[in-house]
Order: structure tokens, then sequence, then C-alpha cells
């Protein structure tokens, strides 16, 4: 299980079309509002398995001991570099979508709100999940989420990735027909795993393109001997400075 | 002690145990029946040798949705199942093993979760019970939803005459993933006709234990309990309860009614091994000892037992249990008798005017609602069923179906996710022999109303009488005394002043004698006086005082819900009067109140106001206008609307009906403030929440219009109407709800027919109402491909009507290659495309 820090209203305001505006008072004041009710319909939940990836082609991935397929050229593109790849299902639970379908008989005003507040909520719990899996992993640099249906990948692989992590049973999700996650605030996502002590010794210029990793997603301290350390997007001189200061502290502590 | 049933000994996991026989994560275990049937009949010959009685089939989840892709049939992996866990049976040399046909979950959600109907969900299990007929009996296992678990049992019932168990999957909370908890699962099922209830998988024992012991307070159906080697590691996806862990806190579990054990995930036949041996010393070691020794039973046996054997039932939601051990409100508003509003609803099919009584009954304390919607000329058993299904949809409350319609009945039984009250059968012939079985066969709970062919006896003797009948005929039907509540009738003091005492007595003798439930219609006893809140809240307590359980009342009234709390906390039903004080915690004595509430009123617009100034800059000249042409109260109507108070668009509404005509109020004030708005949100200076919340205080203006026109019987105008649905595929329809609340907001009257709307449907719609203009919405582009469908069907039809397009992923181009007239880019702009194509 996992908790739900508070969410991030910035961010519910941009689904909300405000792009990086805030909401004047009155709209947010309906927000926080509306985020008591959201928190207690929220069941968080997710599932993720860690799978070593197998050569496939030109526009296949296979995972080894796992019965799902990514198939297209644009995975591929996602994975190059990578040696393993964490298969993720999250899900707010069905209590957000009955809240949902309630508030948008009574109040449509809080009904849109909540529904952009629980889109924020469930990209805060998919960030959460990689933080940890990030400290599970320190030797790996996660890529950001792809997920089916995004460029060539079918959304038809729904299904099967939701097997392969057992979501059905774990926290049950499922697909409808048209392989639209249920319950509605969910996500699904393949995530690449980069080997960092392999990578560490192949710093090469034609390695230099521009990567974007999410903030935070790196192992702790690895950005001064990372391979795209001048090119990376999400390289904050100031996050790394925090790290090796903590680093150090730890060190005097022991 | 000696006729004390042998406890049941049940497999442990096939699905572990295949993929520790190399079936890869996210394979297809049904298929290995076919392909390594060697494998499937070792594994459950080990199992038999290890001591169980019974080895669930490898069928687990053998439906035709999950088994399409395999290229198999459903009879083909199931027969094939069944065959395997003979052969089994066979090797092992134990003839007495049975072989269960195993369902598990179907993989898709039912509505409103997901897109799979009820009557499917029914038709896929059905389908695997025939297959598997050859099987000794059926586990429904490892369910999360209620609705799916009621429509598996149905289906196991109806097709199969073997013993069924069901077992759910619960969370450590206590509840599964679709928010059930053990008493509504066992409120549900526990009259239902199965054999056994419990829960399987999802925890370990240790986690499971207290969901056994609730369980055991909550049935006297035998339990099941299935649970995993405890809980898994993420990474290495081991189980971290040994054998021998296992079996110790199986044994803890045992006193509590469990009577079939096993193990789920990551269990083996070493568990099973282990558990067999556990089981059988705890049976001898039982023998010896008598009920009361309290070095054997564990130290809340006795007060869990007495729970169990005291405490009535109830009925249930999916995701409440209401239990009958103290007075609860019915709430009575969702009936059209004597509604002028309700039956316009109703006659129109406006599902948000009954489900918005629905959620302010619940809001206002009712606990239970009454549904009732026989009205001359509309279908009673379609719109029960469609009704029903709105509410259980938003609200999660019990129902109780208000019908005396056998067809009605049976209709809504079979629909309903929980276990209802059925409302009603009464001492007539015709009504015991059509209504009692049906009670019996969905497991419900019914009122018997204390009425026959002679009709309504006057004495309390007389109704007793009938009272007593009633009982007598449903237990030899098989229902439990407990299901049922009496009414003893409430007749009108007005009228039949004498009446009333003869109404209390029989209550008080129903209560006492026959000690069933008791239920009444409180609100009809004051028919015709004045002040009718004091009457009625003087009759429920002399009522409860007589043992009436079942007030039918409206929780909206605040004299009765007072009276049924206070109730509750003078009789120390409401322990340290914890909801007495939470409901009245902001309690204003009535004398103080007129003040109180201006200054809170005063304040809080105040305070509203001063938020929002900054969203209508624009709206001064119009404000100025209307000040002038239509007076202060209609630009403070004007101002309300722009600026998004929705406390206060009805209050001023409905002031302005005093002096000001309804349409004046519509096409002067309303509309020019949502243009305003409107404009504001087309120039990016205001979003569509501040949008929303305007068309919010419009749509209470409106409520308030339409009532005003209603009761001085003029006849509501709209501009026209309009076919709006979410297509099919598609059950994102926040969208498509926006669009509709702005139409509503223009004068439109709006057909929603809902999401993943059958394109048939979208097509009779815009027959029937001869709309010049449907609207069609989708979020997915993988839902645009029904959208064209819809649109082409339209066309087939040689329906001349316009549509308009719109949702997340539609562009200009798109919608006029699949044949749209208009695309909708947002709410805003599809008013605006209405209005054009409607000139108004």
């Amino acid at each position: 299980m996992v908790e739900l820090k508070p969410i991030r209203m910035e961010e519910a305001a941009r689904y909300l079309g405000y792009g990086g505006q805030m909401p004047d008072e009155t709209i947010l004041s309906l927000m926080h509002e509306c985020e008591e009710p959201l928190r207690e319909a929220c069941r968080p939940a997710y599932s993720v398995g860690i799978f070593d990836m197998e050569c496939g082609g030109e526009a296949e991935v296979r995972l080894a001991e796992c019965a799902l397929t990514l198939t297209g050229k644009d995975i591929v593109k996602h994975l190059t570099g990578c040696t393993k790849v964490a298969l993720m299902a999250a899900t707010l639970g069905s209590g957000v979508d009955t809240l949902l379908r309630r508030l948008q008989r009574t109040e449509m005003a809080k009904a849109l709100l909540t529904d952009a507040m629980a889109g924020a909520a469930i990209e805060q719990i998919c960030d959460d999940v990689q933080s940890e899996l990030q400290g599970k992993m320190p030797l790996y640099r996660q890529t950001w989420r792809f997920s089916p249906g995004y460029g060539d990948l079918p959304l038809a692989l729904q299904e099967d990735l939701l097997s392969a992590v057992e979501a059905g049973k774990r926290i049950g999700l499922a697909t409808t027909q048209g392989h639209m996650l249920t319950p509605m605030k969910s996500v699904t996502a393949i995530i690449g795993l980069q080997d960092m002590t392999k990578e560490l010794r192949k710093v090469t210029a034609e390695d230099g393109d521009a990567i974007s990793a999410p903030v935070g997603a790196c192992a702790a301290g690895a950005c001064a001997g990372c391979a795209y350390h001048e090119s990376c997007l999400s390289r904050q001189d100031k996050s790394e400075n925090e790290t090796i200061d903590a680093e150090t502290s730890d060190g005097g502590n022991a | 002690m000696s006729n004390y049933p042998e406890i049941l000994i049940l497999d442990g996991a096939m699905g572990t145990e295949l993929q520790a026989a190399g079936l890869p994560l996210g394979g297809v275990p049904e298929v290995w029946n076919l392909e390594h049937p060697d494998t499937v009949t070792a594994i459950h010959r080990r199992y038999i040798e290890a001591g169980s009685q019974v080895v669930y089939a490898n069928t687990f989840g053998a439906n035709r949705l999950k088994m399409a892709k395999t290229g198999h049939s459903v009879q083909e992996l199931i027969g094939a199942a069944v065959a395997n866990a003979r052969e089994a049976v066979a090797q092992a040399g134990n003839p007495e093993a049975k072989v269960a046909l195993d369902i598990g979950p179907i993989g898709r959600l039912l509505s409103p979760l997901g897109d799979l109907s009820f009557e499917e969900a029914y038709d896929i299990f059905a389908e695997e019970v025939r297959a598997g007929q050859n099987a000794d009996m059926i586990v429904i296992e490892t369910m999360s939803d209620l609705y799916e678990a009621k429509a598996a049992v149905l289906a196991a019932k109806e097709n199969a005459d073997v013993p069924v168990f069901l077992t759910m999957s619960f969370e450590a909370n206590g509840r599964t993933f679709t928010g059930t908890d053990i008493d509504a699962m066992a409120l549900t099922f526990s009259d239902m006709g199965i054999d056994g209830v419990g829960v399987n998988c999802s925890l370990g024992p240790a986690e499971l234990l207290p969901m056994v012991k609730r369980l055991y307070t909550a049935t006297k159906l035998p339990i099941v309990v299935k649970p995993n080697a405890g809980l898994p590691d993420p990474a290495t996806n081991t189980y971290n309860v040994s054998p021998e862990e296992f079996g110790a806190i199986m044994r803890q579990m045992l006193p509590y009614g469990v009577r079939v054990v096993g193990g789920c995930c990551g269990t083996s036949p070493e568990y099973i091994r282990e558990l067999t041996r556990v089981v059988r010393e705890w049976e001898a070691e039982r023998g010896q000892v008598s009920e009361d020794d309290k070095e054997f039973w564990p130290e809340d046996y006795e007060e869990l037992t007495k729970l169990r054997d005291t405490r009535p039932t109830g009925i249930a939601s999916a995701n409440r249990a209401v239990w009958f051990s103290e007075p609860r409100c019915i709430g009575e508003r969702i009936n059209p008798t004597g509604k002028k509003r309700f039956k316009e609803a109703l006659q129109n099919g406006d599902m948000d005017y009954i489900l918005g009584q629905a959620i302010s009954q619940v809001e206002a304390g009712a606990e239970i609602l009454d549904v009732n919607v026989g009205l001359p000329g509309i279908d009673e058993t379609e719109m029960m069923v469609r009704v029903i299904r709105e509410l259980q949809a938003v609200v999660d409350v019990p129902l109780q179906i208000d019908s005396n319609k056998p067809e009605v009945l049976e209709a809504a039984l079979r629909i309903y996710n929980g276990k209802p009250l059925v409302n009603s059968v009464n001492g007539e012939e015709k009504s015991l022999a059509s209504i009692l079985p049906l009670v019996k066969k969905y497991g419900a709970a019914v009122v018997g109303l204390t009425l026959d062919e002679a009709g309504i006896g006057p004495t309390a003797e007389e109704r007793f009488a009938v009272a007593e009948k009633i009982v007598s005929r449903a237990e030899a039907v098989g229902i439990r005394r407990e299901n049922l509540q009496i009414d003893c009738l409430t007749l009108t003091a007005s009228a039949e002043q004498a009446a009333v005492a003869e109404t209390l007595k029989a209550v008080a003798m129903v209560h006492d004698k026959l000690h069933t439930g008791a239920v009444l219609g409180v609100s009809n006893v004051s028919f015709g006086l004045p002040n009718r809140d004091l009457v009625n809240a003087t009759f429920l307590t002399m009522a409860l005082q007589n043992g009436l359980t079942l007030p039918i009342m409206n929780p909206n009234s605040e004299a009765m819900m007072g009276a049924l709390r206070a109730y509750r906390l003078l009789m120390n039903i409401d322990k340290n009067s914890l909801a007495y004080m939470e409901a009245y915690k902001n309690y204003v004595p009535p004398t103080a109140a007129p003040a109180g509430n201006a200054a809170a009123g005063g304040t809080a617009g105040a305070a509203q106001a001063t938020g929002s100034a900054a969203a209508a800059p624009a709206g001064d000249t119009m404000h100025r206008e209307i000040a002038e042409k239509l007076g202060d109260g209609a630009a403070s109507l004007y101002n309300a609307v722009v600026r998004g108070l929705t406390a206060q668009g009805a209050e001023i509404t409905k002031n302005l009906l005093g002096s000001m005509d309804s349409m004046d109020i519509v096409n002067g004030v309303l509309i020019p403030a949502l243009d305003t708005v409107g404009a504001g949100f087309e120039t990016g200076r205001l979003f569509l929440p501040q949008l929303i919340l305007s068309a919010s205080v419009v749509q209470g203006a409106f409520s308030e219009i339409k009532e005003h026109m209603r009761a001085s019987g003029a006849e509501t105008v709209s501009k026209g109407t309009i076919v709006l649905a979410t297509v099919k595929g598609d059950i994102h329809d926040i969208g498509k709800n926006i669009v509709k609340v702005l139409l509503e907001n223009y004068g439109f009257t709006v057909v929603d027919l809902g999401r993943d709307v059958e394109i048939q449907a979208v097509v009779e719609a815009a027959k029937k109402t001869g709309t010049p203009l449907v609207g069609l919405s989708a979020l997915m582009t993988t839902t645009l491909p029904s959208m064209r469908d819809t649109i082409a069907a339209l066309r087939e039809a040689g329906l001349s009507c316009k549509v308009v397009v719109g949702g997340a992923v539609l562009t200009p181009e798109y919608a006029a290659e699949i044949g749209a007239d208009y695309y909708g880019r947002d709410a805003k702009a599809t008013v605006d495309i209405a209005r054009e194509v409607f000139g108004v």
C-alpha cells in the first residue's frame, strides 16, 4: 500500500486548463473543500514487476519469464540502453469513481475539480512508486513512464500488462472491452531500467544526446559520474548538492 | 458433540504451483489443462495425498472473455480440467475425494464500475457452470465485487444442482477492492441458498483471523477459509508463512464456525498436510470438551457467539450493511404518490431529480431508501430496474423495493446489488403465493402488510392474526422469521382517531409475541392536520416505544429525525450519545436562529463576493443595464451568476419571482449573465471551473423557476430537445455531463442517454424525440470509430438531425472526416452551436 500525500493543486489546475496560473480564491477554496472527500474515497494501491529484457527486434521487446511482449518502434526506442523493465499498475480505487459519479449528479463544479485533483493524485502515486523503486534499485536509472496507447504501442496490450503484474488480483484493476482501465483513475506504465554501473564506464560523446528522466529518479549521488551529466534535462545542481551533503553527514554519524 | 460434522479439507494453490512448474507470469494457467495435463494432474494428486478432500479443478479463469485469445473454448478447457482432477482422484486411490468447479472473477468490472452488464456476467458464469456439469460442487472464489459474486451465485444455482461455496477476497482494511465488507457479504448471501460463505486469497491466515471472527457473528452458514501463505515479497514473489505457522494460525480460527479450510496462493501440499493434521487434532480435542470449557474455547468465543445467536438479520447494499437490531429510518421520498413533481420526473425519465431526492435523504440521515415508481402510463418494471441501477451507482444505503407486482419485484430483486427489503407481501392468498417464493429465492427480507382479502382489520387482534398467517406462510417456504418485518398499518388520525391506538397495540403484539421486526409508514398518521411534524414526531416516539424497528418517514423532517435520534439516545442504543452529539454539534436554539442565520449568511456572502470579485470585471456594463431596466433584484441575480455565488442564486430567484415574469428572468438576466461568463471563458480570462460554477447558480435559479411555473399551472418552456450520448465503448462521461449542464442552463431540454451507449439507442432516441441536434462525446482515440459508426447509423436511418461531436482527442478535421456537422471545441462552443441550430 502507498500513502497519498497532499494533492498538488497546481497540477490539478493545469488539468483544468489554467496553464501555469493558479485558480482564484473561490475556486481554490472549493478545491480544498473537495480534498477531504477525495482522500476518503481514495484507496491507492499499486503492483510492480521487474523483468529482464530479452532482445526482440526493431519493433518488439520480449521480457524474460513474462507472457507480455511489447510491440512497436516507440517502445523499442524508449527502452534503448535498458537491461530491465519495470511494469507498473497503480490505481486510486473504485471509491473515487463512485464519488465522481455522485458529484456529477449533484455538484458539477465540484465534480470537475475533484476529477482533476484525482488525476493529479494518481500521478503523485506513480511518482512515489518510482521513488520507492529507485530506493530499492539505486544503481538503475529509470526512464519516464511509457503507457499502452502512447505512440505505436498498442492500447490492446493493457490486459497482458495487467496480468503480468497480477493487477486484477493484487489491486483490483481491470479493463473494459475497449481496453480502458477501470477503476478510471488508474495508470499502467512501462519503465525502462538502465544499469548505471555499465554506463559509468562508457562516457562517450555520442551518448551525450539529451535524455529526460524524472527529477529525483536517478540514483543518489549518481549525477557527477553519469554519462549524461552534461545533457540530462533533469539534472539539478541543487538536488545534487543536497544529495552529497546528506551523504557526508551520514558518514559523520556512522 | 457426536453429530458434529467433520471439517472439510480443500486443496492449496494451483496458480503458484504451476508457476513453479514453468508457467510464465501473465501466462494462461487453464491452457495447461490441455498442453500439460500430467503436470496439472500431478498437482491435484499431491494435494489429495496430503489430505485434501476436495480439489479445485484448474478452471479459475476459464471464462469466455479470458479464454478468447487462447483459441480454446470454455467447454474444452473446463472439460479437460475436470477430467484431469478426476484422473488425480483415481491415481491417488481416494474415491471419496471430490472435484470442484472453480469460478474466479471474469476479469472485467461490472457496470457502473466498468462496462460489463450484470446479465452478461450471468451468461458468462452460466456457460462455465454448464461446462463444469461433471464437477461435484461449485466454488466461486476470489471475488471482490459483490455484484459479480451475485451473478455467479445465481448462475450456479440456476444451472446446476450441486453444493455451492462462495469466498470473497478482502484487503487488510476489511473491505474488498470495490468496498464490500464482511457484513454486507454475509447478509447478501446467507439466505440465497448457498452451502458455505467465506474468505480466500489476498492475505495470510493471521490477517484473515479478525475477518473470520466478524463473519462468524454475521452468518449462520458454514464458513470457508482459504488464505494465502502469508504476504508475498514484491521482489521475489515468495510468501512468508511456513506450513507450521499456517497450521497454527488456522487452528485459532476453527472455533468460529469454520467448517471448510484450505490454502490459496503460495500454499503447497506441505501446507495442506500440516493443516489436515492440525484440524483433525483440534476435532479430537473438541470431542472431549464441553461448549463452555474456558480452557478450550477462546476468550471472545462466548461473546461473539451470543451476538451471532441474538442479533436479528438486516439488509445490505454492496458497501453498507444495516442490521435490524435497532430502529432505522427508511426514507419515503422516492414515491410518486401525492407528489406532482415526482410524477413529472418519472414521466420524463428525469433521473437527476430522483437521484437528488435520494442523495438529500441520505445526507439527512436515512439508512434505507424506499423505492416506489408505480405510476399509470409508465412501464413499472423497466422504470424500477432503471431507478435501482442509477441509485446503487450513487448512494450506498440499502434499498426497500416497493411494489406489489411480482414481475416488478423479481426484476428488481435480480439486479439489486446486495440484499434488499421487499415492500411488500400481504395476507391475501395471491400475494403470499406469488411474492414469498421470490423473497426466498433471492434471499431478501420482506415487509408483511397486515391486511388480506377482508381488508384492514379494525382491531389489533385482527391485524395480529394476519401477521401470524404471513409469518407461518413465510416460514413454510423457508424464509427465516428474522427476515420478516410486519407492517401493522398506520391510519389517519383525522379520519379514524381511535384506530391509532389499535395500530400501536398491534405493533406491541407483533414485537412481543411474534418476535419479528415492525415497519410503519409514520407520516400517514397526520394527514389533514395542521403542524403535521408535531403529530408525526409524537406518533413516531410512541410507536418506537411499542416495538417499531423501521419507521418509513421523511428524513428531511427535522422533528421526526430529531425524535428518532432522541429515542436512540434515551434507550442507550446511541452509545455515549455520539451520533446525537454529532448531529447537533452546531445546534442553535430556534428563538435565536433568525439572527444567527442572517449573520452567518451575510458573512458567507461577503466572503464569497470578495473572493471572486476578480472573476467578473467585464460584467459591469451589463450589470448596470440590468439594474436600470429590471431593478436591483435582477441585477443581484446577474451578479450571483457571474460570480458563481452558488448559495444565493436560488434564494434571489425565489424573491424575484414575486415581481418578475419567469421568462423575463431567464432571457433578461440568466442568459445575459451566462453570456458574460461565456465570453470571459472564450477569451481565456475565465476558466472551466468558473463557467461550471456559474452554471450551477443558473441551475439553482432554474429549479425555482420551474417550481414556480408548476405551481402557477404554466407550461414549462423549452427551447428545444437535444439528445446527448457518450459513445459505445467509452465510459468517461464527465465532458458530456458538463455540456448537458450548460445546455440546460440555456433552456434546452436534454435527453441524456448516458455513457457507453449502444448505437441503436442513439438512433432510437433521435427518432423518438425528432430532435434537430444530436451531441456525441468520446474521450479516447479507441472509441472514435464508434462515434463514426453512430453518425453513419443516424444517416442510414434517414434522420435529418445535425450531429455535433466533442471530446479530448477530437479535431475539427477528424470531426468532418467522420461526417459530423459540427465540432464542439468545448461546452460553451457546443451551446453556441445549439443556439445556431435551433435559431434561439
